[in-house]
């Protein structure tokens, strides 16, 4: 199967540096993650627009162990939800701030989009700077 | 704001649904225990609690496995209306399915089918092969499982991952200690010390060991993780009218129940540290005239301890906040204020996948008919509240149970 065409909109957007929202353009409200029809109205008139990257961390950990198959070089990582400041929220990875420590990361933490990580297909983000 | 849904059977009436059997077998490794062999055994088992044979039964309810498609399969295409020997006579075979949750929904099948007519007699059956299954393959099926493929699995999230999220949230929302949440465990190992069908029956927990094991899954230790188990397990729901018949004096019916999916996928939860909790209660206090003050016992799916903490602030057994402290004050331990989870729940007694929810219900449904070994049944047990939850935690599920004496 072809991939969709909101899975290679948005993987596209994440791999120039853009983290992408879709936006019904009927009632204009954002959809997280994108849909095939808008939750709010069911129009299927769904454009994108470009997040400001900022939000609040709501949790995140720390997988040390047990990685899914294929993911195993990655370990450690952490994983984490973003609640962004456009209202919608994703599951994300969070960059270390040193080898492989995530410690001053705390719940409610104000974070930046950071980019797309390296080997997969989704957002990286950091603690805000500043 | 939940609206007001009454079920549509009267107390005792006729067509009134009840529990009247269980069976379980022995929660664990048990690699030369076949799928099929341990669904047979739970069934005569249920079937003889129940005072019933095969040919009793119309209606099979099953609840899947995860580690197998192929035993799924078998489910599916009814071999254990073959095994049971009742192929010509059966009405019906087939599964529900929401996870974790299963267990929940296929009581309220089960209870629908009784009222209304199309079933007199359900069987509802299940059995997990997790303990004996390859490790690496299960979690990468659970990475899969309340995970969108084209969104999350990309960032590497499985099961454990989502455990330590809502563990992180609960403990920053709760401002509960690591201390706190272990607690939890060892007063479900405590039960489960009392449990011989339990995977850790011989083995005590204390928090310092706990905190002492690996870290898996910031903040989850090892011994914080859920235990892949085998395991099987049944139970037999029929008519008032039909366990009166049968001279059953004492049986267990369905005061209400209460239901809220509140996701898919983590992500998109509002507050991890509250989940489905609240509106499933409200809705289950609404259609039974119960409150969290009324009940006698809690069997709440545990899967990670603060997925139960969450669970009772939501149900109202504790104060917003203090659930973890809650049961580490010792209150739901055996012979405290409110015994929690007496089989020794996900934690202790085993996660056997979607069974673990079914384990935890079928311990109430013992409790309430006063089956339970003597070591561990909660004198005068009346009531029960069951909880339950599935894939990501994507729903909470409220059945309220309670002791019901059938008149001649
Ligand atoms: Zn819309």
């Amino acid at each position: 199967m072809t991939t969709p065409k909101i899975v290679s909109e948005f993987r596209a957007g994440l791999a120039s540096g853009e983290l992408l929202i879709q936006n019904c353009n009927a009632c204009g409200k954002p959809n997280m993650w994108p849909r095939y029809a808008c939750p709010h109205c069911q129009s299927e008139d769904l454009g994108w627009v470009s997040s400001a990257g900022k939000g609040t961390l709501h949790s995140f950990c720390v997988l040390r162990q047990g990685a899914p198959e294929g993911f195993e070089a990655d370990l450690p990582y952490a994983i984490g939800v973003v609640k962004l400041d456009e209202g919608v929220q994703l599951g994300v990875r969070l960059e270390p701030h040193g080898d492989e420590d995530w410690s001053a990361y705390q719940c409610d933490d104000r974070v930046e989009f950071a980019g797309k990580d390296d080997g997969r297909e989704c957002a990286v983000f950091r603690r805000a700077q500043g | 704001m939940a609206e007001n849904w009454t079920l549509n059977v009267a107390p005792g009436a006729a067509n009134d649904p009840v529990f009247v059997g269980v069976g379980e077998i022995r929660t664990g490794k048990f690699p030369d225990r076949s799928f099929i062999e341990a669904l047979t055994k739970v069934a005569i088992l249920a079937l003889r609690d129940a005072g019933m044979v095969p040919r009793d039964i119309d209606t099979i309810l099953l609840i899947p496995n995860l580690h197998s498609a192929a035993d799924q399969a078998d489910l599916v295409f009814s071999r254990m209306v073959e095994e049971l020997g009742i192929h010509g006579s059966c009405k019906a075979s087939y599964m529900v399915h929401s996870g974790g949750s299963t267990s929940d929904n296929a009581v309220r099948a089960a209870h629908g089918l009784i009222t209304a007519g199309h079933a007199q007699n359900v069987l509802v059956l299940q059995c997990e092969r997790w303990g004996s299954a390859d490790l690496n393959e299960m979690i990468t099926m659970l990475s899969k499982n309340g995970i969108p493929g084209e969104w999350e699995l990309p960032t590497g999230i499985q099961f454990n991952a989502i455990g330590a999220m809502i563990t992180r949230r609960y403990m920053h929302a709760s401002g509960s200690t690591a201390e706190d949440m272990a607690s939890i465990c060892v007063t479900l190992r405590k039960w489960a010390n009392l449990n011989e069908n339990a995977m850790f029956y011989e083995k005590p927990l204390t928090v310092e060991r706990i905190l002492a094991s690996q870290m898996v899954a910031d903040p989850l230790h090892a011994f914080e993780c859920p235990p892949m188990a085998d395991g099987a397990c049944a139970f037999v729901v029929t008519s008032t009218e039909n366990a009166k018949k049968r001279g059953i004096g004492n049986a267990v019916r369905l005061a209400g129940s209460g239901g809220c999916v509140s996701h898919y996928c983590l992500s998109q939860e509002p507050d991890q540290a509250v989940l489905g909790w609240p509106l499933a209660a409200e809705r289950a206090w609404n259609q039974s005239g119960w409150g969290p003050q009324d009940a006698d016992i809690l069997e709440i799916y545990d899967s990670y301890a603060a997925v139960t903490a969450i669970a009772l602030e939501g149900i109202g057994i504790a104060p917003k906040g203090d659930g973890a402290r809650w049961i580490a004050a010792g209150n739901g331990d055996p012979g405290g204020k409110l015994p929690l989870n007496t089989n020794g729940g996900l934690l202790s007694a085993g996660h056997t996948g979607v069974g673990g929810g079914t384990a935890l219900l079928v311990e109430g449904i013992r409790q309430l008919l006063h089956r339970a070994p003597s070591s561990r049944q909660v004198e005068d047990c009346q009531r029960a509240i069951i909880g339950g939850t599935g894939g990501s935690y994507m729903d909470a599920q409220i059945l309220l149970l309670e002791r019901t004496k059938l008149g001649a």
